[in-house]
C-alpha cells in the first residue's frame, strides 16, 4: 500500500510541475501587460514613448521569458510568488483573504450540501422507481443543469428585489470575520447550494442504487439484519467509496471555480481576485491563484485516492 | 421630479379630477422638494461602476492615487476645481496668477484656516511637499520643475514651459494636499486630507467608509454623517440589483443602454451630466491608407449622421452630444460647434473628386467594447455613411490587447501600421484636449503637413496667451482646422449618467466622473 501511495504522491508532484509550466505559458500569451492597462487613455496619449519604455523596463516587463519562468517556479517551491507589478505588494497579501473567503463559502456549502445530499440520495435509492425517486431525479437534473448565474439572478429577483429580505449584492469587506461574510451572503450560498445538492444527491443515489442491488446486500438481507442497518452501515460506505474522487474534485471546483457566483454577488473570493488580476495583467497574482487552485484540485484528488486505497483493498493492487 | 405614470393615474381612480389632484400633488411635492433646506445627518451608500485600474492594496488604499474610486474629493481637496460646466474655479486656492509673461511661473495664495483631518492647519509647505510627489507621479504635473514656498500661505510653481491652462492642472484629482513629509514616498499613506469626509475604513478595491469631518472648511458642510463607497467596477448588474434592493442610494456611471429602462422605474432619478467621454475614430495615414487623401477623410466626416448617433445610441440630447472632430468636450466653454451639418451630397462630391464616383469601400474599422454601447454606435455610423456610397466594414476586437493592436508601431517601415480604429477620450482642459491632435500622437493618425504645423503653432501660442478671450479665438481656429482637415473623427459623445433615490439631494453629476463633489449632498 505504501508503494501505491508513494506512486500517487509522485504523480501529483509531476502534475503540479507540469501545471505550473502550463500556467506560465498561459499568462505569457495574454495580450498586453500591466503597464498598458494601468495607464489611462489620457496618460498613454500624453506620456512620451521613451518614458513609457523606461517605465516598462523599471517594472521588469522586458525581462526574458526563461528568467521569469525560473523565478515563478522558484516562487512556487518556496511559496513566495513575489510582488505585484504596479503597486509592489506581496502577492500573498493580495490573495490571502480571498482564498480564505473562497474556502469559507465552499466549506459552508459542503457542510450543508453533504448531509442533505446524503439524505436525498439514500431516500431516492431506497425508494427507487417510486415517486420520491422520480422527484429527486428530475429535481437534481434541473438543479444541476441550470447555470448558476441564472439561479443567482432568479434568487436576487425574488428575495432581494421583489421581496427584499436578503441583500442583492455583498458589501461586506474582504477581511470581515467568516460569520459576517456568511451572514451577508445567503443568496450566494443558496445559489451554489442548489447545484451542489443536485450534483451530490445524484452521485450518491447512483452509488446507493448499485450498492443496494449488490450480492452482499442481498446476503445481508437474507441473514435478517434490519433494513436500516443494511442501508446505513453496509450499503452507504460501499456507495460512498467510488464517489470519493468525484466528491473531492467537486469540492476543489467549489474553491476555485465559483467565479460566476462571485461576480453575480460580488463575493470577495479568489474568483473575483483572479478576474481582477487578469484584467490588470498582474501576472504574478494570476499565476499564484491558478497554481493554488490547481494545487487544491491535485491535493484533494490525492487525498481521495489515498482514502480509497485505505478503504478498498482491491485498488492497492492496481 | 414629476412622476405621473399610467399606474399613478389608474391608482387615482381614472377620473379627471383625481388625475388632476394626482398631478397637482406631484407638482407641489416636487416644488416643495426643490425648496427644502438641506438637512444634517444620514448615511449615503453609493456604488460606482467605472474602471479604476489603479485601485490600491492594504498598504496604500487610503492614498488618493489608489482610492477605491477616483472621487478623491470626498476625502481630499485640490487648489482648484473644475465645475460641472468645465470652468476652473478656486477651491483651496484664493488666488492663482501667472508671475511672468511667459506663463511658466505661477503664484498661488492658499486659503487660511483650512484643517487636515488630524486637526493641523494646512500651510504652503504642505502643498509644496504634496506637489513633490505629484510632479513625479501625476502625468499632468510632470511639467512642474519645482515649487517654492514664499510665505506661510503662498507658493510658486516653476514650469518647464509656459502653460496658460495651468489652473486646470491644479484641479487634477490626484493633485490633492496631504500633510508634508520629507520622504515623498510616505506622503498620503495615512489617508489624512482636508476633504468633507475622513476615511475610517478602507477595503482595497472593494469598499470605503468615510465619516463627516467636523472641521471642514466649508461652513455647515458636509451634510451627511457618513459616506460609503462600494466598488462595482465592471459589475453593472450587481450595482443595479443593489440599488433596486435598496442597498444603495445611488449608482454612478450607468450604462447608457439602461437609461430608458431605469427612467421608467419607480423611486429612481436619472441624472445626466452636461457631457462626458467621446469616441475618437483614428484615421491612419500610413503608406497606402485611403485617409492620406484629405477629401476621403472629409467625405466620411460629412457622411456620418451625428444626430442619429445621439438619438439612437444615447436616447437624445439629454444623454449624448455631437462632437466637432476635435478632442474638446461639447460643454467646454471653449468648444466651437461644427459649423456645418451632415451633408451627404457634399460627401459624394468629395469622393468623386478623389476618384471614387461610385463610392468607396474603406478598410475595416476596429473597435473594442470599452463602452457597452460601442457596437450600436458603430452600427449607426456604418448605416448612415452608406447613403454617401461609403461601405464601412466594422469589426469588434476584444479589450484584451486592443491598445497594442490598434497602435501598431509608429515606425511605418516595420509594416505593423496603426489601425483605422476607435479609442475613447474624456473631457479635460482645452490645453490637454487640443494637444492630443498633435502629429506625434497615435490618436491623430500621425497627422502631418502644413495644416498640422499651423495647428501646433496655434497651440504653442495659446499656451503662452494669458487672456482667456484671445485663447478662445485661437482654440476656435484650431477646431476649425480639425473641421477642415479631419485628421481624426470625433462624431459624438455620451453624457455621464448616475441614478439616485429622490430623497438624495444636491448630488450633481459631472462630465468628469472624478470631479463629483459630496460636500452639498444631503438626504431628505
Amino acid at each position: 500500500m505504501l508503494i501505491a501511495a508513494l506512486r500517487r504522491v509522485l504523480l501529483s508532484v509531476i502534475t503540479l510541475v507540469m501545471l505550473a509550466v502550463f500556467i506560465f505559458i498561459a499568462t505569457e500569451i495574454m495580450p498586453g501587460d500591466a503597464l498598458d492597462v494601468s495607464l489611462s487613455a489620457d496618460e498613454i496619449a500624453m506620456i512620451p514613448p521613451e518614458r513609457l519604455a523606461k517605465m516598462k523596463q523599471d517594472l521588469g516587463l522586458d525581462r526574458p521569458a526563461h528568467e521569469r519562468l525560473l523565478a515563478f517556479l522558484n516562487g512556487a517551491i518556496t511559496l513566495d510568488f513575489g510582488k505585484t507589478l504596479i503597486s509592489k505588494t506581496p502577492v500573498s497579501a493580495i490573495i490571502g483573504y480571498p482564498l480564505r473567503n473562497s474556502l469559507i463559502l465552499a466549506g459552508a456549502v459542503l457542510l450543508i450540501a453533504i448531509p442533505l445530499a446524503l439524505a436525498i440520495g439514500i431516500a431516492a435509492a431506497f425508494w427507487k422507481g417510486r415517486a420520491v425517486d422520480h422527484l429527486v431525479s428530475t429535481g437534481s437534473i434541473i438543479g444541476y443543469s441550470i447555470p448558476e448565474f441564472v439561479i443567482g439572478t432568479i434568487l436576487v429577483m425574488l428575495f432581494a428585489v421583489a421581496w427584499p429580505i436578503f441583500p442583492a449584492t455583498i458589501t461586506a469587506s474582504t477581511r470581515d470575520p467568516a460569520l459576517t461574510l456568511l451572514a451577508s451572503s445567503p443568496l450566494a450560498v443558496a445559489t451554489v447550494l442548489i447545484g451542489s445538492i443536485a450534483y451530490l444527491a445524484r452521485l450518491l443515489r447512483t452509488g446507493m442504487v448499485d450498492a443496494l442491488a449488490s450480492d452482499f446486500v442481498e446476503r445481508l438481507r437474507l441473514t435478517g439484519i434490519p433494513e436500516w442497518r443494511i442501508v446505513f452501515l453496509h450499503a452507504l460506505p460501499a456507495a460512498v467509496v467510488p464517489s470519493l474522487t468525484a466528491l473531492a474534485l467537486y469540492a476543489a471546483s467549489l474553491v476555485s471555480g465559483i467565479v460566476v457566483v462571485e461576480l453575480v454577488f460580488a463575493y470577495p473570493g479568489l474568483g473575483q481576485e483572479l478576474v481582477r488580476g487578469v484584467t490588470r495583467r498582474e501576472v504574478h497574482v494570476v499565476q499564484a491563484i491558478a497554481l493554488c487552485s490547481a494545487a487544491v484540485v491535485v491535493a484533494l484528488n490525492l487525498l481521495a485516492d489515498l482514502a480509497i486505497l485505505m478503504l478498498d483493498p482491491r485498488t492497492r493492487r492496481a | 421630479m414629476v412622476n405621473v405614470t399610467r399606474r399613478n393615474v389608474l391608482l387615482a381612480g381614472l377620473s379627471g379630477p383625481a388625475f388632476l389632484a394626482a398631478l397637482d400633488s406631484e407638482l407641489i411635492g416636487s416644488a416643495s422638494a426643490q425648496t427644502q433646506q438641506p438637512k444634517r445627518g444620514g448615511t449615503l451608500v453609493y456604488a460606482q461602476c467605472s474602471g479604476n485600474r489603479r485601485g490600491g492594496d492594504a498598504s496604500n488604499t487610503r492614498h488618493p492615487y489608489f482610492m477605491v474610486d477616483l472621487i478623491t474629493r470626498s476625502a481630499y481637496n485640490t487648489l482648484t476645481w473644475v465645475d460641472e460646466g468645465l470652468n476652473v474655479v478656486n477651491e483651496l486656492a484664493t488666488k492663482v496668477v501667472p508671475a511672468d509673461d511667459k506663463l511658466n511661473v505661477w503664484e498661488i495664495t492658499v486659503r487660511e484656516g483650512v484643517k487636515f483631518h488630524d486637526g493641523r492647519e494646512v500651510m504652503a509647505k504642505d502643498w509644496a511637499s504634496s506637489f513633490e510627489l505629484h510632479r513625479r507621479r501625476n502625468f499632468a504635473s510632470q511639467q512642474i520643475k519645482s515649487t517654492e514656498v514664499t510665505g506661510t500661505h503662498s507658493l510658486r510653481f516653476f514650469l518647464d514651459a509656459g502653460n496658460s491652462e495651468f489652473p486646470f492642472v491644479l484641479a487634477e484629482y490626484d493633485n490633492v494636499v496631504m500633510p508634508a513629509n520629507e520622504d515623498f514616498e510616505k506622503i498620503g499613506m495615512t489617508g489624512i486630507g482636508t476633504g468633507p469626509f475622513k476615511i475610517v475604513e478602507a477595503d482595497p478595491q472593494r469598499r470605503m467608509v468615510l465619516d463627516r469631518f467636523d472641521g471642514y472648511w466649508k461652513k455647515d458642510q458636509p451634510w451627511l454623517d457618513r459616506l460609503e463607497v462600494i466598488n462595482r467596477e465592471g459589475q453593472m448588474e450587481s450595482a443595479i440589483n443593489g440599488f433596486r434592493s435598496r442597498q444603495f442610494d445611488a449608482v454612478l456611471n450607468i450604462d447608457p443602454r439602461l437609461v430608458r429602462q431605469l427612467s421608467a422605474e419607480p423611486d429612481t432619478d436619472v441624472v445626466p451630466a452636461s457631457s462626458g467621454d467621446q469616441a475618437v475614430i483614428i484615421l491612419p495615414k500610413h503608406p497606402g491608407s485611403p485617409f492620406l487623401d484629405k477629401r476621403i477623410r472629409q467625405a466620411l466626416a460629412f457622411a456620418i449622421d451625428r444626430e442619429a448617433i445621439v438619438r439612437i445610441v444615447y436616447g437624445g440630447a439629454k444623454f449624448g452630444w455631437m462632437g466637432n472632430d476635435s478632442h474638446m468636450a461639447g460643454t467646454d466653454p471653449m468648444f466651437a460647434p461644427r459649423p456645418v451639418k451632415r451633408d451627404v451630397a457634399k460627401a459624394k462630391a468629395l469622393l468623386a473628386e478623389a476618384g471614387h464616383p461610385n463610392g468607396i469601400t474603406l478598410p475595416t474599422l476596429y473597435y473594442a467594447p470599452q463602452w457597452p454601447e460601442m457596437s450600436r454606435y458603430f452600427q449607426v455610423i456604418q448605416e448612415t455613411v452608406k447613403e454617401a456610397g461609403i461601405t464601412l466594414p466594422i469589426e469588434e476586437r476584444p479589450n484584451d490587447g486592443y491598445l497594442r493592436f490598434r497602435q501598431g508601431d509608429p515606425d511605418v517601415t516595420k509594416g505593423n501600421w496603426h489601425k483605422f480604429a476607435y479609442t475613447a477620450v474624456g473631457p479635460r482642459n482645452p490645453g490637454i484636449s487640443l494637444f492630443r491632435m498633435r502629429g506625434a500622437n497615435n490618436e491623430s493618425g500621425y497627422w502631418s503637413g502644413p495644416a498640422h504645423d499651423r495647428y501646433m503653432e496655434l497651440y504653442r501660442t495659446a499656451m503662452v496667451t494669458a487672456d482667456a478671450a484671445k485663447r478662445k479665438a485661437i482654440y476656435a481656429e484650431m477646431q476649425q482646422l480639425c473641421f477642415e482637415e479631419a485628421p481624426a473623427l470625433l462624431p459624438a459623445g455620451r453624457n455621464n449618467v448616475l441614478i439616485k433615490r429622490p430623497n438624495v439631494r444636491g448630488l450633481n453629476n459631472h462630465p468628469q466622473h472624478w470631479s463629483i463633489t459630496w460636500d452639498g449632498v444631503w438626504k431628505a
